[in-house]
């Protein structure tokens, strides 16, 4: 019993502590559009035909939309915010399946901040779900539910 | 009874014979010839309907037949690109860029100190395309340094135009480029109503003042200067009517002409005349219109030709065999100088003018250097491909704008270097495939050593034995059952024997006849031990492994025998490639695609190929077999390239050799290039090579050549790196005697540890301390 209170104490501090830097560190690695400072993207040629693709969406033409991703990801194939972007456009498209999978290859390459993977994982389940896929969808939510406590 | 009535009926045929003799009137003639003469209108009259009809029928529903068109991926320009003076340089020749300092027009490019000034030409695309621009590229030490406009402003991306690499006309054989009038070169309508049609805008169709004046100025030139024919008659003949020359021809042609003139305007006249005209001959490939012409004889668009080609092309129409600039050179030149001649003579050249392009050669480009017919191997392609989506007839005239995903530049690299390799043994043949592995897409295709020479494409049809390539899909099955095995798992490299159901005897051997005992996976698929990869195959079950390599993408038949273990397994370069391909992504099955897009002949899309992965297997089960392949090449079969290739290049890969040398193959990814290299004999012989000492060197060479990424190193969540004993069975320490540290997936690492060293703590020491709260 003395033990368990000893580590709820530890844990506790730890926790805090915690806190306290990552509120910190998802303020210095987050860019104010929500892609990860760490992410190469960010300032690349790459980035103009992202945001080519954001006004290409905005104006409907997702076919457009996904041809700027793809060329994107040529020039930065480790940007996990390219697939991002390219798996909610394919989620938006209607084709889950490469939604899925380009949200896997997302998570492959994300930086280690629980929001963001959260966000990706919680774009699996709901891809999932449109494949059918129901128990594949409550695996990825519970990813979400386990990020989301850290 | 009869006869009371015979003899006056006789009488009556008498008079009758007599009558007419007897009537003959100019009155009745009057009456015969208006008769005739009101049929004749009337059958006149019907026949002019149906002409006008036919006239108007086919003008208006006419539907150019244009073949669908298939372009390269358009070069990206961006600053840190990848790409050196050379390259950039192939790149300007390959798409017939003139050197003229200002790059002035489209199409052309000059030289400044560290760069090249260059002005693209646009495109469409399925994102919009590109306007045509000015470009500064400023190349330091092999990338775009610095990337402006003209007027020195800062440009994030621009893209050269795609390459036409080919056209797909299955269902006939006319090819032509459309061309709007706004775009035709004033110049050459000038220059061609100089030669042919003088009066083209005063008369009604035909014109016997033109007639008349051809007529004396061909006799004054001593030669055929001027055709006779207008061009709306001569577009009949073109449009309607046989090359016949008969009278009957002609008879039909001039009321065709004047029904052409009434109906439609001098503009629209003139622009389907310079799209339908005849012009040459291509094989069985007749070019008609003069947008394809100025492709076929100068490998450039119509719209940047210059005085002298434009003659030249205005001089085909008068025989476009007889004057064929590539067999008939000085014929060729003297029929384009009376074009110049006759164009200076209406004013539309100076004297100097015509004295410079009088003395110009004809710049026509050899027959077969252009792109259109460079890459027959790789159109193959994108013809089985579209054929799936595409009926013949669609294709052959709907104008289809393909957009592949050549990459023109890894193309040419694959080609050399196997052409390079291939010189000096003249029975072997080959080929090459290079894909990106994240997008699928086949970047390079070579099915022929002599890669211009359309044929037997052996990338997509030469079935051979896949030889070792087959081991990773026996390790990767193994993989896939994590309790049984993991990377360090030891397999035994020692004689056995499997009898078959038919009573065969099965008996695998190793290259060397030699056997090495017992060795970890990785080793022995380093080392592409035979012994020890059929052993393990055995023990995972050959269910499994054809299940694996179904999922890899497989889709040929694979025989229930073990010696799939070994590769005895027939595929063709492009499926072993497609299965490799799976291996390169960590698991992602994507299907290769040569196409991007398809858009209709105005640019709009019409199809999409979009990357579509499948998950074939885990992302953590795919970093083991690419960490196990990574192996072959630093301490196994591949160790060669590794030496070749920058140190900070990570790559994987697999030798094969199939059994007598007959087939020889290297397989092997970086992070953004796969490349497959096959040699073999078309007679099935020895080739005398091993995956190592043949295919493997070939491979260095394209991948050292190409912009490469390295493979991530970083394990995904769930593989940890962890020292395990020789045996595989206890964790280790790093040191302690034949342990060796392996990435495993959480679930294989064995709970057991040895006393030797400092031992990793497995998880569950944190883990479970944490645990212990929720618990």
């Amino acid at each position: 019993m003395v033990q368990r209170v000893f580590r709820l104490i530890v844990l506790f501090v730890l926790v805090t502590a915690l806190a306290a830097c990552s509120g910190r560190m998802a303020m210095e690695q987050t860019a104010p559009t929500g892609m990860p400072k760490s992410d190469p993207l960010n300032g690349s040629a790459a980035e103009s035909l992202w945001q080519m693709a954001v006004t290409a969406q905005e104006n409907n033409q997702l076919a457009a939309a996904g041809r700027y991703l793809e060329r994107a990801l040529y020039m930065e194939p480790d940007s996990s915010w390219l697939y991002r972007e390219l798996a909610e456009l394919r989620l938006r498209e209607g084709d889950a399946q490469s939604a899925e999978m380009m949200a896997q290859r997302s998570l492959r390459l994300a930086p280690p901040q629980p929001a963001y993977q959260s966000a990706l994982w919680q774009l699996i389940a709901t891809a999932r779900l449109r494949q059918g896929d129901s128990d594949g969808a409550a695996r990825a939510q519970a990813e979400v539910a386990k990020l989301k406590r850290r | 009874m009869s006869t009371p009535r015979k003899s006056p009926s006789k009488k009556k045929s008498a008079a009758k014979k007599t009558a007419p003799r007897a009537s003959v009137s100019p009155r009745r003639w009057r009456r015969l010839f208006w008769q005739f003469s009101a049929v004749m209108l009337v059958v006149g009259l019907l026949a002019l309907a149906w002409l006008d009809a036919l006239v108007r029928q086919r003008f208006e529903n006419h539907q150019w037949q244009l073949p669908a068109r298939v372009y390269s991926r358009p070069v990206e320009l961006y600053s840190g690109r990848e790409l050196n003076e050379q390259n950039l340089q192939q790149l300007l020749e390959l798409l017939r860029y003139r050197q003229d300092g200002t790059a002035r027009e489209p199409g052309s490019y000059g030289r400044f100190s560290g760069g090249v000034l260059l002005h693209t030409r646009g495109f469409r695309d399925s994102d919009g395309g590109e306007s045509a621009r000015l470009l500064r590229i400023r190349i330091d030490s092999h990338r775009i340094g610095v990337l402006t406009d003209g007027a020195g402003k800062a440009v994030p991306v621009a893209r050269l135009e795609p390459l036409q690499i080919g056209s797909i006309h299955p269902g006939h054989s006319e090819d032509r480029v459309l061309v709007r009038l706004e775009e035709v070169p004033p110049l050459l309508v000038h220059m061609l109503m100089a030669v042919e049609d003088r009066s083209f805008h005063e008369h009604h169709g035909i014109s016997i003042r033109g007639l008349t004046r051809a007529v004396f100025a061909n006799l004054r030139a001593g030669e055929v200067e001027q055709g006779g024919s207008t061009l709306t008659q001569q577009l009949v003949k073109n449009f309607w009517l046989t090359r016949e020359r008969s009278l009957s021809r002609k008879l039909v042609e001039l009321p065709m002409a004047l029904l052409l003139e009434l109906h439609y305007s001098k503009a629209q006249i003139l622009e389907t005349y310079l799209n339908e005209v005849y012009l040459g001959q291509d094989g069985g490939r007749a070019i008609h219109g003069m947008g394809l012409a100025a492709q076929f004889y100068f490998g450039q668009p119509l719209a940047e030709l210059k005085p002298h080609q434009l003659a030249l092309l205005v001089g085909l129409l008068k025989g476009p065999s007889y004057y064929d600039p590539r067999r008939h050179t000085e014929r060729s030149l003297q029929r384009r100088n009376v074009v110049l001649q006759a164009a200076a003579g209406q004013g539309l050249l100076d004297d100097k003018a015509l004295s410079h392009y009088r003395n110009t050669l004809l710049d026509v480009v050899p027959r077969g250097s252009s792109a259109l017919y460079a890459f027959p191997h790789f159109i193959d392609l994108v013809r089985r491909q579209l054929g799936r989506d595409y009926p013949p007839q669609v294709l052959s005239s709907e104008g289809l704008i393909i957009n592949s995903t050549l990459d023109v530049l890894a193309q040419l690299v694959a080609e050399q270097k196997l052409s390079n390799f291939l010189k000096t043994h003249e029975k072997l043949n080959g080929a090459v495939i290079i894909t990106a592995p994240d997008q699928g897409d086949v970047l390079a295709l070579v099915g022929d050593k002599l890669a211009r020479r359309a044929g037997f494409n052996r990338a997509l049809d030469a079935q051979r034995p896949i030889g070792s390539l087959a081991k990773p899909a026996v390790v990767l099955a193994a993989l896939q059952q994590p309790k049984k095995f993991h990377l360090g798992s030891v397999t035994t490299d020692g004689s056995f024997e499997v009898r078959m159901e038919d009573g065969q005897v099965w008996q695998p051997k190793n290259f060397d006849n030699q056997a090495l005992g017992p060795m970890p996976i990785t080793e022995a698929l380093a080392q592409s031990r035979n012994q020890a990869i059929a052993r393990l195959g055995l023990d995972v079950g050959l269910g499994e492994v054809i299940r694996t390599f179904q999922k890899l993408g497989v889709q040929s038949r694979i025989p229930p025998y073990p010696s799939i273990f070994l590769g005895s397994l027939n595929l063709s370069p492009f499926e072993t490639a497609v299965m490799y391909q799976t291996i390169a992504t960590g698991g992602q099955r994507t299907p290769l695609r040569a196409i991007t897009d398809v858009l209709d002949r105005n640019g709009q899309p019409l199809g999409r190929y979009p990357v579509r992965p499948e998950q074939a297997f885990d992302a953590q089960t795919g970093f083991l077999l690419q960490w196990a392949m990574r192996q072959t090449m630093t301490r196994g079969t591949g160790r060669y390239a590794v030496n070749q290739l920058p140190e900070s290049l990570i790559v994987a890969g697999k030798t094969g050799t199939s059994d007598g040398l007959r087939d020889a193959w290297f397989a092997g990814f970086s992070g953004s290039h796969l490349a497959l290299v096959w040699l073999g004999r078309d007679d099935n012989g020895d080739t005398g090579f091993t995956g190592s000492s043949g295919p493997l060197r070939i491979w260095t060479s394209i991948m050292a050549e190409l912009p490469q990424r390295p493979l991530r190193l970083a394990p995904p969540q769930g593989v940890e790196m962890v020292w395990l004993d020789a045996d595989g069975l206890r964790r280790s320490g790093k040191g302690c005697d034949g342990a060796r540290e392996y990435p495993l997936l959480t679930s294989s690492i064995p709970s057991e540890a040895s006393t030797c060293g400092k031992v990793q703590s497995v998880p569950g020491g944190i883990k479970k301390w944490f645990k212990g709260f929720f618990d």
